[in-house]
Protein backbone atom coordinates (compact mmCIF):
# COMPACT_ATOMS: atom_id res chain seq x y z
CA UNK A 1 0.00 0.00 0.00
CA UNK A 2 2.85 2.66 1.19
CA UNK A 3 4.59 1.52 -2.17
CA UNK A 4 1.50 2.14 -4.42
CA UNK A 5 1.40 5.62 -2.55
CA UNK A 6 5.07 5.99 -3.28
CA UNK A 7 4.30 5.09 -6.50
CA UNK A 8 1.37 7.47 -7.22
CA UNK A 9 3.49 10.50 -5.43
CA UNK A 10 5.88 10.06 -8.11
CA UNK A 11 3.75 10.07 -10.89
CA UNK A 12 1.96 13.05 -10.04
CA UNK A 13 5.28 14.42 -9.32
CA UNK A 14 6.38 14.17 -12.78
CA UNK A 15 3.17 14.88 -14.80
CA UNK A 16 3.74 18.51 -12.64
CA UNK A 17 7.35 18.56 -13.87
CA UNK A 18 6.52 17.92 -17.40
CA UNK A 19 4.41 20.90 -17.30
CA UNK A 20 6.72 22.82 -15.84
CA UNK A 21 9.10 21.82 -18.50
CA UNK A 22 6.35 22.38 -21.55
CA UNK A 23 5.88 26.09 -19.84
CA UNK A 24 9.69 26.94 -19.64
CA UNK A 25 10.08 26.28 -23.08
CA UNK A 26 7.14 28.11 -23.90
CA UNK A 27 8.60 30.83 -22.55
CA UNK A 28 11.76 30.35 -23.58
CA UNK A 29 10.80 30.50 -26.95
CA UNK A 30 9.55 34.21 -26.66
CA UNK A 31 12.85 34.57 -25.64
CA UNK A 32 14.70 33.80 -28.89
CA UNK A 33 12.48 32.46 -31.13
CA UNK A 34 12.19 34.59 -34.33
CA UNK A 35 9.58 37.60 -33.83
CA UNK A 36 7.82 37.08 -37.09
CA UNK A 37 8.41 32.90 -37.28
CA UNK A 38 11.04 31.62 -39.38
CA UNK A 39 10.91 30.11 -42.77
CA UNK A 40 12.51 27.17 -44.21
CA UNK A 41 13.51 27.19 -48.21
CA UNK A 42 10.12 29.56 -47.97
CA UNK A 43 8.23 26.89 -45.87
CA UNK A 44 6.88 28.79 -42.81
CA UNK A 45 7.93 26.22 -40.05
CA UNK A 46 8.56 28.15 -36.72
CA UNK A 47 5.59 29.42 -35.06
CA UNK A 48 5.81 33.61 -34.56
CA UNK A 49 7.19 34.45 -30.84
CA UNK A 50 4.85 37.75 -30.82
CA UNK A 51 2.33 38.18 -27.81
CA UNK A 52 -0.42 37.85 -30.14
CA UNK A 53 0.82 34.24 -31.17
CA UNK A 54 1.93 32.95 -28.14
CA UNK A 55 1.12 34.94 -25.20
CA UNK A 56 2.97 34.98 -21.54
CA UNK A 57 1.94 32.44 -19.27
CA UNK A 58 0.94 35.15 -16.97
CA UNK A 59 -0.96 36.54 -19.19
CA UNK A 60 -2.82 33.32 -20.04
CA UNK A 61 -3.71 32.41 -16.01
CA UNK A 62 -4.36 36.14 -15.16
CA UNK A 63 -7.20 36.25 -18.08
CA UNK A 64 -8.99 33.95 -15.92
CA UNK A 65 -9.96 36.22 -13.07
CA UNK A 66 -10.50 38.76 -15.45
CA UNK A 67 -14.29 39.08 -17.19
CA UNK A 68 -15.32 37.53 -20.03
CA UNK A 69 -16.08 40.61 -22.09
CA UNK A 70 -15.93 44.46 -21.69
CA UNK A 71 -19.18 45.50 -20.12
CA UNK A 72 -21.09 45.62 -17.02
CA UNK A 73 -22.54 42.59 -16.44
CA UNK A 74 -19.53 40.08 -17.77
CA UNK A 75 -18.91 37.15 -15.84
CA UNK A 76 -15.60 36.18 -14.64
CA UNK A 77 -13.88 33.99 -17.80
CA UNK A 78 -12.81 30.70 -14.98
CA UNK A 79 -16.66 30.85 -14.50
CA UNK A 80 -17.37 31.15 -18.17
CA UNK A 81 -14.74 28.42 -18.75
CA UNK A 82 -15.75 26.27 -15.67
CA UNK A 83 -19.65 25.70 -17.30
CA UNK A 84 -18.43 25.09 -20.79
CA UNK A 85 -16.28 22.60 -19.38
CA UNK A 86 -19.09 21.11 -17.73
CA UNK A 87 -21.68 20.92 -20.24
CA UNK A 88 -18.87 19.02 -22.15
CA UNK A 89 -17.83 17.13 -19.82
CA UNK A 90 -21.98 15.48 -19.48
CA UNK A 91 -21.77 14.88 -23.24
CA UNK A 92 -18.53 13.47 -23.37
CA UNK A 93 -19.51 11.10 -20.25
CA UNK A 94 -23.11 10.14 -22.14
CA UNK A 95 -20.79 9.30 -25.26
CA UNK A 96 -18.08 7.62 -22.98
CA UNK A 97 -21.22 5.34 -21.89
CA UNK A 98 -22.43 4.94 -24.86
CA UNK A 99 -18.97 4.12 -26.53
CA UNK A 100 -17.83 1.69 -23.77
CA UNK A 101 -21.23 -0.27 -23.80
CA UNK A 102 -20.78 -1.07 -27.69
CA UNK A 103 -17.13 -1.21 -27.36
CA UNK A 104 -17.64 -3.82 -24.89
CA UNK A 105 -20.65 -5.56 -26.11
CA UNK A 106 -18.60 -5.87 -29.50
CA UNK A 107 -15.17 -7.52 -27.93
CA UNK A 108 -17.68 -10.05 -25.81
CA UNK A 109 -19.07 -10.63 -29.54
CA UNK A 110 -15.89 -10.98 -31.33
CA UNK A 111 -14.77 -13.24 -28.19
CA UNK A 112 -18.07 -15.82 -28.38
CA UNK A 113 -17.72 -15.89 -32.50
CA UNK A 114 -14.42 -16.21 -33.90
CA UNK A 115 -15.78 -15.62 -37.65
CA UNK A 116 -17.17 -12.36 -36.08
CA UNK A 117 -13.85 -10.90 -35.36
CA UNK A 118 -12.34 -11.97 -38.58
CA UNK A 119 -15.38 -10.43 -40.28
CA UNK A 120 -16.42 -7.52 -37.94
CA UNK A 121 -12.44 -6.12 -37.23
CA UNK A 122 -11.47 -4.97 -40.24
CA UNK A 123 -14.62 -3.12 -40.37
CA UNK A 124 -13.66 -1.35 -36.76
CA UNK A 125 -10.72 -0.25 -37.95
CA UNK A 126 -12.01 1.48 -41.46
CA UNK A 127 -14.39 3.38 -39.36
CA UNK A 128 -11.52 5.06 -37.80
CA UNK A 129 -10.18 6.58 -41.00
CA UNK A 130 -13.47 8.50 -41.19
CA UNK A 131 -12.17 12.25 -40.65
CA UNK A 132 -14.53 13.27 -37.78
CA UNK A 133 -14.71 17.14 -39.04
CA UNK A 134 -16.99 15.33 -41.98
CA UNK A 135 -18.85 12.65 -39.94
CA UNK A 136 -20.24 15.63 -37.34
CA UNK A 137 -22.41 17.67 -39.60
CA UNK A 138 -23.64 14.14 -41.05
CA UNK A 139 -24.18 12.74 -37.06
CA UNK A 140 -26.89 16.28 -37.01
CA UNK A 141 -28.61 15.92 -40.06
CA UNK A 142 -29.64 12.35 -39.52
CA UNK A 143 -30.61 12.77 -36.15
CA UNK A 144 -32.35 15.63 -37.51
CA UNK A 145 -34.46 13.52 -38.95
CA UNK A 146 -35.00 11.00 -36.48
CA UNK A 147 -38.74 10.79 -34.82
CA UNK A 148 -39.47 7.57 -33.52
CA UNK A 149 -42.40 6.87 -30.54
CA UNK A 150 -41.85 10.86 -30.12
CA UNK A 151 -38.69 10.69 -29.39
CA UNK A 152 -36.51 14.00 -30.98
CA UNK A 153 -33.26 13.72 -31.38
CA UNK A 154 -31.41 16.97 -29.05
CA UNK A 155 -29.01 18.67 -30.79
CA UNK A 156 -26.57 18.10 -28.05
CA UNK A 157 -27.03 14.13 -28.99
CA UNK A 158 -24.77 14.21 -31.95
CA UNK A 159 -21.85 15.79 -30.22
CA UNK A 160 -22.18 12.46 -27.90
CA UNK A 161 -22.47 10.26 -30.66
CA UNK A 162 -19.58 11.45 -31.64
CA UNK A 163 -17.72 10.92 -28.71
CA UNK A 164 -18.76 7.75 -28.35
CA UNK A 165 -17.63 7.59 -32.45
CA UNK A 166 -14.00 7.90 -31.21
CA UNK A 167 -14.47 6.05 -27.67
CA UNK A 168 -15.51 2.89 -28.80
CA UNK A 169 -13.10 1.32 -31.05
CA UNK A 170 -9.81 2.02 -28.28
CA UNK A 171 -12.32 -0.12 -25.78
CA UNK A 172 -13.38 -2.78 -28.24
CA UNK A 173 -10.12 -3.97 -29.38
CA UNK A 174 -8.28 -3.54 -25.78
CA UNK A 175 -11.27 -5.52 -24.02
CA UNK A 176 -10.79 -8.30 -26.74
CA UNK A 177 -6.80 -8.61 -25.88
CA UNK A 178 -7.95 -8.63 -22.26
CA UNK A 179 -10.97 -11.05 -23.10
CA UNK A 180 -8.68 -13.40 -25.09
CA UNK A 181 -6.26 -13.27 -22.15
CA UNK A 182 -7.49 -15.87 -19.89
CA UNK A 183 -5.33 -18.74 -19.73
CA UNK A 184 -6.20 -21.82 -21.15
CA UNK A 185 -5.30 -23.95 -18.14
CA UNK A 186 -8.10 -21.37 -16.25
CA UNK A 187 -10.53 -22.02 -19.56
CA UNK A 188 -9.68 -25.82 -19.35
CA UNK A 189 -10.45 -26.05 -15.30
CA UNK A 190 -14.15 -23.66 -16.05
CA UNK A 191 -14.67 -26.47 -18.66
CA UNK A 192 -14.33 -29.06 -16.18
CA UNK A 193 -16.65 -27.82 -14.24
CA UNK A 194 -19.00 -27.54 -17.13
CA UNK A 195 -19.21 -23.60 -16.69
CA UNK A 196 -21.85 -21.80 -18.84
CA UNK A 197 -20.49 -19.56 -21.71
CA UNK A 198 -21.77 -17.01 -19.23
CA UNK A 199 -20.17 -18.18 -16.08
CA UNK A 200 -17.08 -18.26 -17.73
CA UNK A 201 -17.57 -14.92 -18.95
CA UNK A 202 -18.07 -13.19 -15.64
CA UNK A 203 -16.19 -15.06 -13.25
CA UNK A 204 -12.99 -15.59 -15.59
CA UNK A 205 -12.73 -13.69 -18.96
CA UNK A 206 -14.09 -10.19 -17.71
CA UNK A 207 -11.93 -9.93 -14.43
CA UNK A 208 -8.67 -11.67 -16.46
CA UNK A 209 -9.43 -8.59 -19.05
CA UNK A 210 -9.67 -5.43 -16.49
CA UNK A 211 -5.37 -5.11 -16.48
CA UNK A 212 -5.91 -4.78 -20.09
CA UNK A 213 -9.42 -2.71 -20.17
CA UNK A 214 -8.29 0.07 -18.11
CA UNK A 215 -5.73 2.02 -20.09
CA UNK A 216 -8.13 1.14 -23.27
CA UNK A 217 -10.70 3.14 -21.31
CA UNK A 218 -8.13 5.77 -20.49
CA UNK A 219 -8.05 6.33 -24.49
CA UNK A 220 -11.44 5.88 -24.71
CA UNK A 221 -12.22 8.88 -22.06
CA UNK A 222 -10.15 11.18 -24.28
CA UNK A 223 -11.63 10.18 -27.53
CA UNK A 224 -15.12 10.97 -26.07
CA UNK A 225 -13.68 14.36 -25.23
CA UNK A 226 -11.92 14.97 -28.55
CA UNK A 227 -14.85 13.78 -30.30
CA UNK A 228 -17.29 15.87 -28.41
CA UNK A 229 -14.96 19.11 -28.41
CA UNK A 230 -14.69 18.55 -32.16
CA UNK A 231 -18.36 18.13 -32.94
CA UNK A 232 -18.95 21.51 -31.02
CA UNK A 233 -16.36 23.14 -33.19
CA UNK A 234 -17.59 21.80 -36.41
CA UNK A 235 -21.29 21.85 -35.62
CA UNK A 236 -21.53 24.66 -33.90
CA UNK A 237 -23.47 23.44 -30.70
CA UNK A 238 -23.67 26.64 -28.61
CA UNK A 239 -22.77 25.77 -24.49
CA UNK A 240 -19.72 23.64 -24.33
CA UNK A 241 -15.50 24.34 -24.00
CA UNK A 242 -15.43 23.79 -28.14
CA UNK A 243 -17.74 26.34 -28.92
CA UNK A 244 -15.63 28.89 -26.51
CA UNK A 245 -12.61 27.86 -28.59
CA UNK A 246 -14.19 28.84 -31.61
CA UNK A 247 -15.30 32.26 -30.59
CA UNK A 248 -12.26 33.16 -28.52
CA UNK A 249 -10.17 32.03 -31.62
CA UNK A 250 -11.98 34.50 -33.29
CA UNK A 251 -11.21 37.35 -30.74
CA UNK A 252 -7.50 36.26 -31.04
CA UNK A 253 -6.00 39.36 -32.39
CA UNK A 254 -7.24 41.80 -29.75
CA UNK A 255 -7.47 39.23 -26.53
CA UNK A 256 -4.83 36.90 -27.32
CA UNK A 257 -4.43 35.09 -24.03
CA UNK A 258 -8.41 34.48 -24.30
CA UNK A 259 -8.39 31.43 -26.42
CA UNK A 260 -5.89 29.77 -24.28
CA UNK A 261 -8.22 30.22 -21.05
CA UNK A 262 -10.88 27.46 -23.15
CA UNK A 263 -7.63 25.23 -24.60
CA UNK A 264 -6.78 24.74 -21.08
CA UNK A 265 -10.00 23.61 -19.92
CA UNK A 266 -10.39 21.27 -22.75
CA UNK A 267 -7.47 19.71 -21.54
CA UNK A 268 -8.82 19.63 -17.75
CA UNK A 269 -11.55 18.00 -19.38
CA UNK A 270 -10.12 15.26 -21.01
CA UNK A 271 -7.83 14.78 -17.65
CA UNK A 272 -10.98 14.99 -15.22
CA UNK A 273 -12.34 11.84 -17.45
CA UNK A 274 -9.00 9.71 -17.80
CA UNK A 275 -9.00 10.96 -13.75
CA UNK A 276 -12.59 8.74 -13.29
CA UNK A 277 -11.26 5.33 -15.36
CA UNK A 278 -7.99 5.82 -13.08
CA UNK A 279 -10.56 5.98 -9.74
CA UNK A 280 -12.02 2.58 -11.30
CA UNK A 281 -8.69 1.53 -12.17
CA UNK A 282 -7.35 1.62 -8.52
CA UNK A 283 -10.81 0.09 -6.78
CA UNK A 284 -10.72 -2.76 -9.32
CA UNK A 285 -7.24 -3.96 -9.04
CA UNK A 286 -6.97 -2.86 -5.23
CA UNK A 287 -6.51 -6.59 -4.39
CA UNK A 288 -4.21 -7.51 -7.48
CA UNK A 289 -0.38 -8.54 -7.37
CA UNK A 290 1.23 -5.65 -7.83
CA UNK A 291 3.17 -6.52 -11.27
CA UNK A 292 0.15 -6.13 -13.34
CA UNK A 293 -1.34 -2.77 -11.56
CA UNK A 294 -0.44 -0.37 -14.48
CA UNK B 1 -18.89 -49.98 -10.54
CA UNK B 2 -15.31 -48.60 -11.58
CA UNK B 3 -14.27 -44.97 -11.13
CA UNK B 4 -12.83 -45.07 -14.29
CA UNK B 5 -13.26 -47.34 -17.29
CA UNK B 6 -11.24 -46.36 -20.69
CA UNK B 7 -12.30 -49.34 -23.48
CA UNK B 8 -10.36 -49.33 -26.70
CA UNK B 9 -9.80 -45.58 -26.58
CA UNK B 10 -7.86 -44.13 -29.46
CA UNK B 11 -7.01 -40.45 -29.96
CA UNK B 12 -5.66 -38.81 -33.05
CA UNK B 13 -5.34 -35.19 -33.48
CA UNK B 14 -5.86 -33.21 -37.04
CA UNK B 15 -7.08 -36.81 -38.70
CA UNK B 16 -6.49 -36.97 -42.23
CA UNK B 17 -4.27 -33.84 -42.55
CA UNK B 18 -0.50 -33.71 -42.81
CA UNK B 19 -0.22 -32.55 -39.61
CA UNK B 20 -2.04 -35.50 -37.79
CA UNK B 21 -0.73 -37.03 -34.42
CA UNK B 22 -1.62 -40.01 -33.14
CA UNK B 23 -2.33 -39.82 -29.22
CA UNK B 24 -3.22 -42.51 -28.23
CA UNK B 25 -3.90 -45.81 -29.76
CA UNK B 26 -5.96 -48.83 -28.31
CA UNK B 27 -5.71 -47.73 -24.99
CA UNK B 28 -7.78 -49.54 -21.97
CA UNK B 29 -7.34 -48.82 -18.63
CA UNK B 30 -10.07 -49.28 -15.02
CA UNK B 31 -9.50 -47.78 -11.76
CA UNK B 32 -11.53 -48.92 -9.04
CA UNK B 33 -12.41 -46.52 -5.97
CA UNK B 34 -10.32 -45.67 -3.74
CA UNK B 35 -7.11 -46.61 -6.13
CA UNK B 36 -4.34 -44.52 -6.88
CA UNK B 37 -2.77 -44.76 -10.45
CA UNK B 38 -0.15 -42.74 -12.13
CA UNK B 39 0.66 -42.22 -15.59
CA UNK B 40 3.95 -42.35 -16.29
CA UNK B 41 6.23 -41.93 -19.54
CA UNK B 42 8.55 -39.71 -21.97
CA UNK B 43 7.15 -36.15 -22.85
CA UNK B 44 4.52 -36.43 -25.80
CA UNK B 45 3.34 -39.93 -25.04
CA UNK B 46 -0.13 -38.59 -24.69
CA UNK B 47 -0.69 -38.69 -20.27
CA UNK B 48 -2.25 -35.51 -20.56
CA UNK B 49 -4.26 -36.35 -23.28
CA UNK B 50 -5.33 -39.47 -21.49
CA UNK B 51 -6.44 -37.36 -18.43
CA UNK B 52 -8.13 -34.79 -20.57
CA UNK B 53 -10.35 -37.96 -22.55
CA UNK B 54 -11.08 -38.99 -18.38
CA UNK B 55 -12.40 -35.62 -17.61
CA UNK B 56 -14.24 -35.37 -20.68
CA UNK B 57 -12.45 -31.93 -22.14
CA UNK B 58 -11.53 -34.22 -25.30
CA UNK B 59 -13.76 -36.61 -27.06
CA UNK B 60 -12.10 -39.67 -28.01
CA UNK B 61 -12.16 -40.25 -31.80
CA UNK B 62 -12.90 -44.69 -31.32
CA UNK B 63 -13.66 -45.84 -27.59
CA UNK B 64 -15.25 -45.17 -24.98
CA UNK B 65 -14.72 -43.89 -21.62
CA UNK B 66 -17.27 -44.11 -18.70
CA UNK B 67 -16.43 -42.31 -15.19
CA UNK B 68 -18.46 -43.33 -12.15
CA UNK B 69 -20.67 -45.90 -14.54
CA UNK B 70 -21.57 -42.39 -16.66
CA UNK B 71 -20.44 -41.12 -19.82
CA UNK B 72 -17.83 -39.04 -19.58
CA UNK B 73 -19.72 -35.98 -20.58
CA UNK B 74 -22.62 -36.87 -17.86
CA UNK B 75 -19.66 -37.11 -14.87
CA UNK B 76 -18.39 -33.89 -16.13
CA UNK B 77 -21.88 -31.96 -15.74
CA UNK B 78 -22.44 -33.83 -12.40
CA UNK B 79 -18.72 -32.20 -11.15
CA UNK B 80 -18.35 -35.94 -10.49
CA UNK B 81 -14.39 -35.25 -10.33
CA UNK B 82 -12.02 -32.57 -9.76
CA UNK B 83 -8.76 -31.19 -11.49
CA UNK B 84 -5.37 -29.87 -10.58
CA UNK B 85 -2.74 -28.91 -13.02
CA UNK B 86 0.64 -27.90 -12.96
CA UNK B 87 0.00 -24.29 -12.63
CA UNK B 88 -2.10 -23.90 -9.64
CA UNK B 89 -4.02 -21.73 -11.91
CA UNK B 90 -5.76 -19.54 -8.78
CA UNK B 91 -7.61 -16.95 -9.66
CA UNK B 92 -5.31 -13.52 -8.83
CA UNK B 93 -8.86 -11.87 -8.24
CA UNK B 94 -9.70 -14.07 -5.71
CA UNK B 95 -9.23 -14.39 -2.28
CA UNK B 96 -7.96 -18.08 -1.18
CA UNK B 97 -11.79 -18.91 0.29
CA UNK B 98 -12.79 -17.59 -2.80
CA UNK B 99 -10.66 -19.31 -5.22
CA UNK B 100 -12.43 -22.72 -2.86
CA UNK B 101 -15.79 -21.89 -3.19
CA UNK B 102 -16.19 -21.27 -6.97
CA UNK B 103 -16.64 -24.73 -8.56
CA UNK B 104 -19.65 -24.56 -5.74
CA UNK B 105 -20.64 -21.31 -6.92
CA UNK B 106 -20.80 -22.51 -10.17
CA UNK B 107 -23.06 -25.39 -8.79
CA UNK B 108 -25.30 -22.56 -7.34
CA UNK B 109 -24.48 -23.22 -3.75
CA UNK B 110 -25.76 -20.59 -1.13
CA UNK B 111 -23.10 -18.33 0.18
CA UNK B 112 -23.14 -19.50 4.00
CA UNK B 113 -22.77 -23.57 2.45
CA UNK B 114 -20.22 -22.01 0.26
CA UNK B 115 -18.33 -20.44 3.10
CA UNK B 116 -18.50 -23.41 5.41
CA UNK B 117 -17.33 -25.70 2.92
CA UNK B 118 -14.07 -23.47 2.20
CA UNK B 119 -13.51 -23.74 6.04
CA UNK B 120 -13.79 -27.31 6.04
CA UNK B 121 -11.29 -27.69 3.01
CA UNK B 122 -8.89 -25.09 4.24
CA UNK B 123 -8.43 -27.05 7.43
CA UNK B 124 -8.36 -30.09 5.43
CA UNK B 125 -5.04 -28.46 3.91
CA UNK B 126 -4.00 -27.43 6.64
CA UNK B 127 -4.34 -23.65 5.71
CA UNK B 128 -7.12 -22.71 8.09
CA UNK B 129 -6.23 -18.95 9.14
CA UNK B 130 -5.08 -18.60 4.85
CA UNK B 131 -9.10 -18.01 3.49
CA UNK B 132 -8.82 -13.73 3.42
CA UNK B 133 -5.11 -14.01 1.82
CA UNK B 134 -5.18 -13.34 -1.94
CA UNK B 135 -3.27 -15.70 -3.83
CA UNK B 136 -0.03 -14.48 -4.95
CA UNK B 137 0.80 -13.60 -1.45
CA UNK B 138 0.96 -17.56 -0.66
CA UNK B 139 4.20 -20.06 -1.44
CA UNK B 140 3.71 -22.53 -4.36
CA UNK B 141 3.34 -25.12 -2.37
CA UNK B 142 0.09 -22.96 -0.43
CA UNK B 143 -1.03 -22.10 -4.02
CA UNK B 144 -0.96 -26.05 -4.86
CA UNK B 145 -2.64 -26.81 -1.85
CA UNK B 146 -5.29 -24.32 -2.39
CA UNK B 147 -5.79 -25.72 -5.94
CA UNK B 148 -6.39 -29.43 -4.28
CA UNK B 149 -8.73 -28.06 -2.19
CA UNK B 150 -10.58 -26.42 -4.82
CA UNK B 151 -10.49 -29.70 -6.42
CA UNK B 152 -11.95 -31.52 -3.83
CA UNK B 153 -14.51 -28.48 -2.59
CA UNK B 154 -17.46 -30.19 -4.34
CA UNK B 155 -16.29 -33.34 -2.39
CA UNK B 156 -15.82 -35.66 -5.92
CA UNK B 157 -15.31 -39.12 -6.03
CA UNK B 158 -12.66 -38.59 -8.16
CA UNK B 159 -9.35 -36.52 -8.63
CA UNK B 160 -7.34 -35.92 -11.70
CA UNK B 161 -3.57 -34.40 -11.70
CA UNK B 162 -1.45 -33.60 -14.17
CA UNK B 163 1.66 -33.00 -12.74
CA UNK B 164 0.44 -31.22 -10.38
CA UNK B 165 3.62 -31.05 -8.31
CA UNK B 166 6.04 -30.46 -11.28
CA UNK B 167 6.82 -27.06 -10.57
CA UNK B 168 7.68 -27.05 -6.65
CA UNK B 169 11.17 -27.48 -5.34
CA UNK B 170 12.37 -31.06 -4.29
CA UNK B 171 11.34 -30.69 -0.64
CA UNK B 172 7.94 -28.81 -0.63
CA UNK B 173 7.74 -31.06 -3.36
CA UNK B 174 7.88 -34.89 -1.19
CA UNK B 175 6.17 -32.75 1.72
CA UNK B 176 3.11 -32.47 -0.93
CA UNK B 177 3.30 -35.83 -2.06
CA UNK B 178 2.79 -37.15 1.87
CA UNK B 179 -0.55 -34.48 1.83
CA UNK B 180 -1.56 -35.63 -0.94
CA UNK B 181 -1.93 -39.57 0.64
CA UNK B 182 -3.42 -38.43 3.78
CA UNK B 183 -5.98 -35.80 1.84
CA UNK B 184 -7.35 -38.56 -0.11
CA UNK B 185 -7.02 -41.18 2.17
CA UNK B 186 -9.04 -38.83 4.38
CA UNK B 187 -11.34 -38.58 1.60
CA UNK B 188 -11.73 -41.49 0.16
CA UNK B 189 -10.94 -40.03 -3.17
CA UNK B 190 -9.75 -42.34 -6.39
CA UNK B 191 -6.70 -40.59 -8.54
CA UNK B 192 -5.63 -40.63 -11.65
CA UNK B 193 -2.12 -39.15 -11.67
CA UNK B 194 0.24 -37.40 -14.45
CA UNK B 195 3.94 -37.42 -13.51
CA UNK B 196 7.30 -38.05 -15.16
CA UNK B 197 8.74 -38.51 -11.88
CA UNK B 198 9.43 -41.75 -10.96
CA UNK B 199 10.24 -41.90 -7.02
CA UNK B 200 7.06 -39.60 -7.21
CA UNK B 201 5.10 -42.42 -9.27
CA UNK B 202 6.36 -45.42 -7.18
CA UNK B 203 5.67 -43.45 -3.76
CA UNK B 204 1.80 -42.55 -3.97
CA UNK B 205 0.71 -45.35 -6.75
CA UNK B 206 -1.10 -48.14 -6.39
CA UNK B 207 -0.73 -48.48 -10.20
CA UNK B 208 1.78 -46.84 -11.81
CA UNK B 209 0.53 -47.02 -15.75
CA UNK B 210 3.59 -47.08 -18.11
CA UNK B 211 2.82 -45.13 -21.19
CA UNK B 212 5.10 -44.56 -24.61
CA UNK B 213 4.90 -42.02 -28.21
CA UNK B 214 4.06 -42.36 -31.19
CA UNK B 215 1.72 -44.05 -31.23
CA UNK B 216 1.02 -42.89 -27.24
CA UNK B 217 -0.33 -46.38 -25.91
CA UNK B 218 -0.02 -48.03 -22.86
CA UNK B 219 3.22 -50.86 -22.67
CA UNK B 220 2.75 -51.76 -18.82
CA UNK B 221 1.20 -51.44 -15.50
CA UNK B 222 3.85 -52.10 -12.43
CA UNK B 223 1.73 -52.99 -8.92
CA UNK B 224 3.36 -51.27 -6.54
CA UNK B 225 1.47 -50.88 -3.04
CA UNK B 226 3.86 -49.56 -0.58
CA UNK B 227 0.97 -50.22 2.17
CA UNK B 228 -1.29 -47.80 3.68
CA UNK B 229 0.90 -46.42 6.57
CA UNK B 230 3.56 -45.10 3.96
CA UNK B 231 6.07 -42.14 5.65
CA UNK B 232 8.94 -40.32 5.08
CA UNK B 233 11.40 -43.53 5.93
CA UNK B 234 9.02 -45.41 2.74
CA UNK B 235 11.35 -43.95 0.83
CA UNK B 236 14.36 -45.39 2.22
CA UNK B 237 12.56 -48.87 2.10
CA UNK B 238 13.72 -51.77 0.25
CA UNK B 239 9.98 -52.08 -1.78
CA UNK B 240 10.36 -48.82 -2.73
CA UNK B 241 13.77 -48.89 -4.55
CA UNK B 242 12.61 -52.04 -6.06
CA UNK B 243 9.31 -50.25 -7.05
CA UNK B 244 11.23 -47.66 -8.60
CA UNK B 245 13.41 -50.76 -10.70
CA UNK B 246 10.40 -51.79 -12.15
CA UNK B 247 8.94 -48.85 -13.37
CA UNK B 248 12.78 -47.50 -14.58
CA UNK B 249 12.52 -50.45 -16.30
CA UNK B 250 9.52 -50.89 -17.75
CA UNK B 251 9.72 -47.66 -19.41
CA UNK B 252 13.29 -48.58 -20.63
CA UNK B 253 12.10 -51.61 -22.14
CA UNK B 254 9.71 -49.39 -23.97
CA UNK B 255 12.32 -47.06 -24.90
CA UNK B 256 14.50 -50.41 -26.29
CA UNK B 257 11.14 -51.63 -28.07
CA UNK B 258 11.98 -52.00 -31.14
CA UNK B 259 15.42 -52.04 -31.03
CA UNK B 260 15.91 -55.12 -28.91
CA UNK B 261 13.75 -57.85 -28.75
CA UNK B 262 10.37 -57.33 -27.06
CA UNK B 263 10.19 -61.01 -25.76
CA UNK B 264 13.85 -60.87 -23.80
CA UNK B 265 12.19 -57.55 -21.73
CA UNK B 266 9.32 -59.79 -21.10
CA UNK B 267 10.52 -62.54 -19.90
CA UNK B 268 12.99 -60.49 -17.83
CA UNK B 269 10.28 -58.81 -15.84
CA UNK B 270 7.64 -62.07 -15.05
N1 LIG C 1 -4.88 -30.17 -29.15
C1 LIG C 1 -3.91 -30.85 -29.80
N2 LIG C 1 -3.78 -30.76 -31.14
C2 LIG C 1 -2.84 -31.44 -31.78
N3 LIG C 1 -1.95 -32.25 -31.22
C3 LIG C 1 -2.00 -32.38 -29.88
C4 LIG C 1 -2.99 -31.70 -29.10
N4 LIG C 1 -2.81 -32.02 -27.80
C5 LIG C 1 -1.77 -32.88 -27.77
N5 LIG C 1 -1.28 -33.13 -29.02
C6 LIG C 1 -0.18 -34.02 -29.35
O1 LIG C 1 -0.48 -35.29 -28.82
C7 LIG C 1 0.69 -35.89 -28.30
C8 LIG C 1 0.47 -36.23 -26.85
O2 LIG C 1 0.40 -35.02 -26.10
P1 LIG C 1 0.21 -34.99 -24.53
O3 LIG C 1 -0.96 -35.80 -24.17
O4 LIG C 1 0.20 -33.57 -24.11
O5 LIG C 1 1.55 -35.68 -24.02
P2 LIG C 1 2.19 -35.72 -22.55
O6 LIG C 1 1.22 -35.10 -21.61
O7 LIG C 1 2.42 -37.16 -22.27
O8 LIG C 1 3.48 -34.98 -22.63
C9 LIG C 1 1.83 -34.91 -28.53
O9 LIG C 1 2.51 -35.30 -29.70
C10 LIG C 1 1.13 -33.60 -28.73
O10 LIG C 1 1.87 -32.79 -29.60
MG1 LIG D 1 1.41 -33.33 -20.38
Amino acid sequence: MNKQLRRAAYRTGMFLVSIALVAVFWELYKVVGPEKGGKLFGVAILPRSNDTAMPHLWEMLSRYAEPEMRGPHSRQIWLVVLQGAWFSFRLALVGFVIGSSIGVALAALMTRFKTMERGLLPYLVVSQTVPLIALAPLVVSWGGKLHIFGFTWPRWLSASVLGAFLAFFPIAVGTLRGLKSAPAASLELMDSYAASWKQTMFKLRFPAAIPYMVPAFKLGASGSVIGVVVAEISTGLKGGIGRLIIEYARQATGDPAKVFTAVFGAAGLGLAMAGLVTLADVLLMRNRPKETTT
Amino acid sequence: MSAVHVAGVSKIFNQGTPKQVDALVDVNLTVEPGEFVSLIGPSGCGKSTLLRLIANLLEPTTGAVTVNGKTSAQSRLDQDYGMAFQQAGLFDWRSVAKNIELPLELKGWDKEKRAARAQEMLELVKLPEFADLMPWQLSGGMQQRIAIARALAAHPPLLLMDEPFGALDEMTREYMQGELLRICAETKTTVVFVTHSIPEAVYLSNRVVVMTPRPGRITEVVNVNLGANRSEDTRAADNFFSGITAVREALRGTHADHANAGAVRGVEDR
